[in-house]
């Protein structure tokens, strides 16, 4: 059987799954959506793509198909490339999933929309772009994806377009993710420009890569990945419905960018300056989105910057020459965060829309799997051992402790991991645990399968996902194996002793006293001031300089200083100083026609 | 209908009933009515309004037309289409303005001083020079095969 053709067969049917819902009812009058079958497509789709992958794992079989060529001009051609390598075959799976879970979850959570189906297929469009992305070998077909996500992603954020604050949310996001495309399409100019080509398979260089296209991809992955500088239209982007949180702003989309510097390494992993920038920036933003974590209030926000800080690890990994360690917490960062945003879109339902975490409280005996799934989550994304998010998160720390880099890098990376188990601690206790604060007459069950089976599909999967991944894949570059025992048990050591300062803290305000404001906590709750300093200033500066560049100075400048009113005040001081001159003095003109021939004569020397 | 010629607005009132015809128009109070200064960018009579955007309006009070948060025949700021929800805040801060461009500029210095730091002195396990067998590969080097190579001992007992 000849196991290449079978594995591009079925990663193209899965693509083709995917388009039915959009094209058939193109096709036929009477042939509707429903939120039904577009989970169902989306299922099947995961059950076809598992087949491609099984036949990577048995086989170690890669392919690369090159379908239709845009003979753009004579010596450069943009095929549409798809490979199907260990990054595309393992992803697939894993997105399709995860959608599978989130939108069987938003069968429930939007069932009071009456556009139910629009949104449901506005999240299949944004799946099938994520799709091109993850299996393009182009950086054409990648950016045709890129773009179709970051366009996707404004139409879901703003699906409640009413809310002024979500349309400004929808609006951070394009902006700050159009910054970040400049620097993906300043790269693509020069790949091609030098190399004339854009398929990933010719991007090696065996000299040094210029640092400037280089710096063209981090600005991309930091537009799109939230990197510090381009962040705040993540903890924005909240405003959109839990289901829209969950796939785009956790598992699928922010991972584009880290995707993208995965397919690029080759020409990264030559320049150190490129890497040392991945690392240190990585580490800014993972300590950034944790400081400013730790006194959020509103659970989503919480797990936005826990998503915010977990693709800074996903950098540092990047800046420590690691893609493959990357595409791991990736994957396993996919179960465990959709899995915490699916059970707080569950808790935030089952509230009637309360989403401060002030509000909430015992809830581990009204929505036990729910709070169950989501201690589990927690539990993962702090790195406990034999979950899904130790195999990853445990690796990048082992090799940050053990290479050559900044230290101030390696103590930043370290503190946010403490960090996450002091915020991660915070939100259970304030969530779960402890004396009840929400409203009494709060009828909220969890016996609707819709909310119950993706919830615990997917805690399986974060249990489980890891150690699959882990035994399966062979890694490409040896891991550290040797290593005194402290620095074995860093991230261990390093998370307990956030879950000691988180319980020691909770125990303060347990006790009832008011915290005081001092200047770290006005720093964190503030989120850094960056947002106020940055979108005023820019905006205001930007908006009303343009305004009157268009209409005050373009007038002013063409209409006046050019024209008339130009003419007429250069001919008044021409004649001003003309008249100077015209002073009925005899000495004065005498002296004029003396100056005059003086010139001539020793101009004609 | 269109506007009348007496409704849109005309050049930088000079006298005070010119003043108290173009307030008039612009349905302002005469104490209130303040032009923009006549350097020669076009402002004409229109009113300065102060640079507040709409979210420092009220949200609970009931304004004719909500989402703009304004009324009927109110005059609209030069600069209307960027004070609205969706574009800049003008709001006051809970902490002032240069307590919060301190408080970042410090973080943001504090963060590169220490990268810088940490690239000069960075962290790295503990290595050793590389030790090499055959008295540091005397004759691979090029010694002399009939002299007594110095020899070498990496180890002390």
């Amino acid at each position: 059987m000849d196991l290449l053709l079978t594995l591009n067969t079925l990663m193209l049917l899965t693509l083709a799954t995917l388009l039915t819902p959009i094209i058939f009812p193109m096709l036929s009058d009477n042939l509707k959506n429903t939120p039904t079958t577009i989970t169902n497509t989306v299922k099947t789709a995961f059950l076809i793509s598992l087949l491609p992958m099984t036949i990577f794992i048995y086989s170690g079989s890669e392919s690369l198909i090159s379908l239709w060529e845009w003979k753009y001009i004579m010596n450069f051609k943009i095929p549409i490339s798809l490979k199907m390598d260990f990054y595309s075959l393992t992803f697939f799976p894993i997105a399709l999933f995860v959608s599978w879970s989130i939108l069987q979850f938003a069968t429930w959570y939007m069932a009071s929309d009456p556009h139910i189906t629009k949104f449901f297929t506005y999240l299949l469009l944004f799946l099938i772009a994520m799709l091109i992305l993850i299996a393009a070998n182009n950086l054409f077909i990648l950016f045709i994806g890129w773009e179709g996500v970051g366009i996707m992603s404004f139409l879901l954020i703003s699906w409640w377009h009413g809310r002024a604050e979500a349309n400004t949310a929808a609006l951070q996001a394009v902006l700050y993710n159009r910054v970040g495309d400049v620097g993906l399409i300043l790269c693509m100019a020069w790949l091609a420009s030098s190399m004339n080509t854009w398929e990933i398979q010719q991007l090696t260089s065996p000299h040094q890569t210029p640092t400037l296209p280089l710096l063209g991809l981090i600005l991309a992955a930091t537009g799109k990945s939230a990197q510090f500088g381009l962040h705040p239209w993540l903890p924005a982007a909240m405003e959109g419905p839990t289901p829209v949180s969950a796939l785009l702003h956790s598992s699928t989309m922010v991972v584009a960018g880290i995707f993208l510097l995965i397919r690029t390494h080759p020409l990264l992993s030559t320049n150190q300056t490129a890497l040392t920038l991945c690392l240190c920036l990585g580490a800014l933003s993972t300590l950034f989105a944790a400081t400013c974590a730790l006194t959020q209030n509103d659970i989503k926000k919480i797990i936005a910057f826990s998503t915010s800080s977990q693709l800074g690890l996903m950098m540092v990994t990047i800046g420590l020459n690691l893609p493959q360690l990357a595409f791991l917490h990736i994957s396993t960062h996919a179960f465990f965060k959709a899995m915490l945003f699916l059970c707080s879109g569950s808790i935030i339902h089952s509230l009637n829309g309360e989403q401060d975490i002030r509000k909430m409280g015992g809830l581990q005996k009204m929505l036990p799997t729910t709070t169950s799934c989501l201690t589990i989550g927690n539990l993962a994304l702090m790195g406990t051992p034999f979950l899904a998010g130790f195999y990853s998160k445990d690796q990048i720390i082992e090799s940050l402790s053990t290479s050559y880099l900044n230290t101030w890098a390696l103590v930043l990376t370290l503190l946010a991991t403490s960090f996450t188990a002091v915020y991660t601690i915070r939100m259970t206790v304030l969530v779960q645990a402890g004396f009840v604060r929400i409203p009494p007459l709060t009828p909220m069950n969890e016996n609707n399968p819709a909310v119950t089976s993706p919830i615990t599909r997917l805690a399986l999967g974060s249990i489980t996902a890891g150690f699959f991944i882990t035994s399966y894949i062979l890694p490409t570059k040896t891991p550290p194996m040797t290593m005194p025992m402290p620095i074995k048990l860093t991230a261990l050591i390093v998370t307990i002793l956030g879950i000691a300062i988180a319980l020691e803290l909770s125990k303060l305000t347990q006790t009832l006293i008011l915290t005081k404001q001092t200047h770290f906590s006005n720093f964190s709750a503030s989120l850094g001031y960056f947002n106020p300093l940055t979108h005023r200033l820019t905006s205001t500066s930007l908006l009303a300089g343009g305004q009157n560049i268009a209409s005050h100075l373009i007038d002013l400048s063409w209409y006046k200083l050019i024209g008339p009113e130009g003419l007429a005040s250069s001919q008044q001081t021409a004649s001003k100083l003309a008249t100077t001159l015209h002073s009925g003095s005899i000495k004065a003109y005498l002296s004029s026609f003396a100056l005059s021939i003086l010139i001539i004569l020793t101009s004609t020397y | 209908s269109e506007m009348s010629k007496d409704m849109l607005p005309g050049p930088y009132p000079r006298t005070p009933e010119e003043r108290a015809a173009a307030a008039k128009k612009y349905n302002m109070r005469v104490e209130d009515y303040q032009p923009y200064p006549d350097d020669g960018l076009g402002y004409g009579d229109y009113p300065m309004l102060p640079n507040k955007s709409q979210y420092e309006r009220d949200p609970w009070y009931q304004w004719d037309q909500p989402d703009m948060r304004h009324n009927w025949g109110e005059p609209m700021h030069w600069d209307f289409d960027m004070y609205i929800r969706n574009r800049v805040d003008t709001s006051p801060t809970v902490v002032p303005w240069h307590t919060m461009r301190k408080h970042f500029l410090i973080f943001f210095s504090t963060m590169l001083i220490m990268f810088g730091l940490g690239a000069i002195y960075p962290s790295y396990r503990p290595v050793g020079p590389k030790q090499y067998p055959f008295n540091d590969l005397y004759l691979e080097k090029g010694g002399d095969p009939n002299k007594k190579p110095p020899t070498v001992i990496h180890y002390e007992i």
